[in-house]
């Protein structure tokens, strides 16, 4: 009896000194490749700033408005912002790789499944940045354009042309993504439906005669109001 | 590039027809049925008594007159008392109509004139305005002869106004185009004038009729590139404008208008960018005697537009224009008291182009951004103006345009600064 219980724990002893060796060196390698992952992810955010701020990224920035969201969001700038994502994918690429490298079975294909992953981020941040571009200029030109033919709410109706833009745009960037695919669409067409029918409504059929109304009044005041140039060229 | 192309073939056998002349004058004309014929009388007794021995064509580009225009221009012949006059023509009077089918407005009308000019080689050009000053045969002939003499490559009219009139020009084109390009030049938005064949030639190999911008504010831009080309430039003087052409509403005028100058600053960014002081320019004719009266607007009104307006583009000045400079100007658009700094105007003027440089916002955005500024300052002007004596005004203009040329340096800086 006690010599089987010897023998159970000399096997036991046996294989976790046969797992600790195999282990060890799979840790000292993972935690090399974190560490390691970690300067290079610092040093890539480093170049990739240096580079943004050599480009004058900023402007193109505050030309698209992704500044501007930037601020009100509270969030750095963009050459930051950028520098910090690029910051992220190295590391977490590291971080992954480092996992890997243990050898943990329920872990095992990460690093693929992440290197599949990567790109989609990338086109998912590229329609981001094409979202805020687009949305930007559709504000600039509502918001000039309502301004010089003297429409009203031209702030409110501008921003939410530019919400609208960018709205489309992250879903189709979380659709990307694959992230809540189905959720996020049918919020998104309910959200965008329900608003189109209620307006809709609203002016085809609820208010017809007082739209109507409204919209002839304020074409006629806008011709009696638009002052002439003749005197002054 | 072809620019026979740009003729159509009707026009082109009717010009082959005509064969080379000296002397051309183009009728650019959009529903001028009222005034037409008096113009075309006007131009035919120049042609038959004061150039009698020069071969001279008249052509029409009509845009699509729904008024009779064409028609009357067709059937114009001359009074009796006209025909005295004219009887010793040597020479046959040529009057070819040509309607264009291209983009409304005077960009293709004058294409059009200057690609004829080109084919029947004509030594003189002159473009007149069938809704402008009342013309007769002897303002005609003054278009003309400068040209012919070779005195002179480019005649612009001049008028006598009012101080408080042409708000548009006198607070902005005038003072501006003097500054940067350095001649004094009086009406750069003229709608006559008359130049070489040889500067019509150089203006057709330019790019100046591919953009958009130039569509409407077309004399702007064919003044600016004359005096950038170093052609000998002279002024002319008219009666006012009568205002009796198309209507144009303010804000779109604005628009053109800021559109061309930025137009043409790019273009000549080499040149206005090196040019210093204002050089006064030769003057023909005799200047009118007395001050007509200014036109009436309600300037309170565009005050409260403007200043609605103002507020409502915050977000897009805060792009274009740095802090000091917009806090000042929400300071004077929410003050009670209507007034406008003119350094302060100048100072946004020029951040405005050089804005257009930087391209961080595009030139048809930065014109629509400038409509409320300019009518906040041309409403400012006007009641600062009446309380003001007519020779206190005048100093007062005289007075911006030293402004404007003080602080050339700063936009000539920002300009050449690296994008």
């Amino acid at each position: 009896m006690i010599q089987e219980i010897a023998e159970a724990l000399a096997q036991s002893w046996s294989n976790f000194t046969g797992a600790f060796v195999l282990f060890v060196p799979r840790l000292v390698a993972a935690t090399i490749i974190f560490a390691g992952g970690f300067i290079v992810a610092v040093l890539a955010r480093r170049i990739v700033r240096s580079t943004l701020v050599s480009l004058r990224f900023d402007r193109l920035a505050t030309r698209t408005g992704a500044s501007e969201m930037l601020r009100v969001a509270d969030m750095p700038s963009a050459d930051r912002l950028v520098a910090k994502i690029v910051f992220w994918i190295v590391w977490t690429g590291f971080v992954v790789s480092a996992v890997d490298a243990l050898q943990f079975e329920p872990l095992r294909g990460l690093v693929q499944q992440f290197f599949l992953f990567v790109p989609r981020v990338l086109l998912a941040l590229l329609v981001l940045a094409l979202g805020f571009l687009v949305g930007n200029f559709v504000w600039r030109a509502t918001l000039l354009g309502s301004v010089n033919a003297g429409l009203p709410g031209a702030r409110l109706l501008s921003g939410m042309l530019r919400l609208l833009v960018i709205a489309i745009a992250v879903v189709m960037a979380l659709e990307q993504l694959g992230l809540a695919t189905s959720v996020v669409l049918t919020a998104f067409a309910i959200a965008f439906g329900a608003l189109m029918l209620g307006l809709a409504i609203a002016f085809g059929l609820g208010g017809r005669d007082a739209a109507k109304q409204l919209l002839e009044q304020h074409l006629r005041a806008q011709q009696e109001r638009e002052p002439d140039a003749t005197p002054h060229l | 590039m072809d620019h026979q192309s740009t003729l159509s073939d009707a026009l082109l056998r009717q010009l082959i027809a005509v064969g080379q002349v000296d002397i051309l004058v183009g009728l650019p004309t959009l529903n001028n049925a009222a005034t037409v014929t008096d113009v075309v009388r006007a131009v035919h007794v120049s042609f038959a008594r004061d150039f009698p021995r020069l071969r001279t064509v008249m052509i029409n580009s009509d845009g699509g007159s729904t008024d009779g225009t064409p028609e009357l221009i067709r059937s114009s012949s001359l009074s009796e008392a006209d025909t005295l006059l004219t009887s010793h023509s040597l020479r046959t009077l040529h009057r070819v109509l040509a309607p264009y089918h291209g983009l409304p407005g005077k960009l293709t009308a004058l294409r059009t004139v200057f690609a004829a000019v080109e084919l029947t080689q004509a030594k003189v050009l002159v473009v007149l305005d069938p809704a402008g000053p009342a013309t007769s045969a002897q303002r005609v002939t003054e278009l003309i002869s400068p040209i012919a003499r070779s005195e002179v490559e480019f005649l612009t009219p001049c008028h006598r106004r009012h101080p408080r009139d042409g708000v548009l020009v006198t607070q902005l084109v005038r003072p501006l185009v003097r500054a940067l390009y350095g001649v004094a030049l009086d009406e750069p938005l003229g709608a006559e004038f008359s130049c070489s064949g040889r500067f019509a030639s150089h203006c057709l190999e330019r790019d100046l009729w591919e953009h958009e911008v130039a569509r409407f504010a077309i004399d702007l831009r064919l003044r600016t590139e004359a005096i950038a080309q170093g052609v000998a430039i002279g002024q002319i003087w008219r009666p006012p404008p009568t205002g009796a052409g198309a209507r144009t509403t303010l804000r779109e005028a604005v628009q053109q208008v800021v559109l061309a100058l930025i137009e043409s600053l790019r273009a000549h960014a080499s040149f206005w960018t090196a040019t210093n002081g204002i050089a006064p320019l030769p003057t023909w004719g005799t200047e009118p005697d007395g001050i007509p009266n200014a036109q009436t607007w309600d300037y309170e009104a565009v005050a409260g537009q403007a200043r609605h307006d103002i507020g409502e583009i915050h977000p897009l000045l805060e792009e274009v224009l740095d802090s000091s400079l917009l806090a000042r100007i929400i300071g004077e658009a929410s003050a009670s008291e209507l007034r406008s700094d003119d350094e302060l105007w100048v100072k946004t003027v020029y951040a405005v182009a050089a804005a257009a440089r930087q391209g961080r916002i595009g030139a048809e955005h930065l014109a629509g951004l400038f409509v409320p500024l300019y009518l906040w300052r041309a409403a400012a002007f006007m009641a600062r103006a009446a309380h003001e004596t007519d020779v206190a005004v005048y100093q007062g203009l005289e007075s911006l345009s030293q402004t404007f040329l003080r602080l050339k340096p700063v936009l000539v800086d920002s300009w050449s600064a690296e994008v």
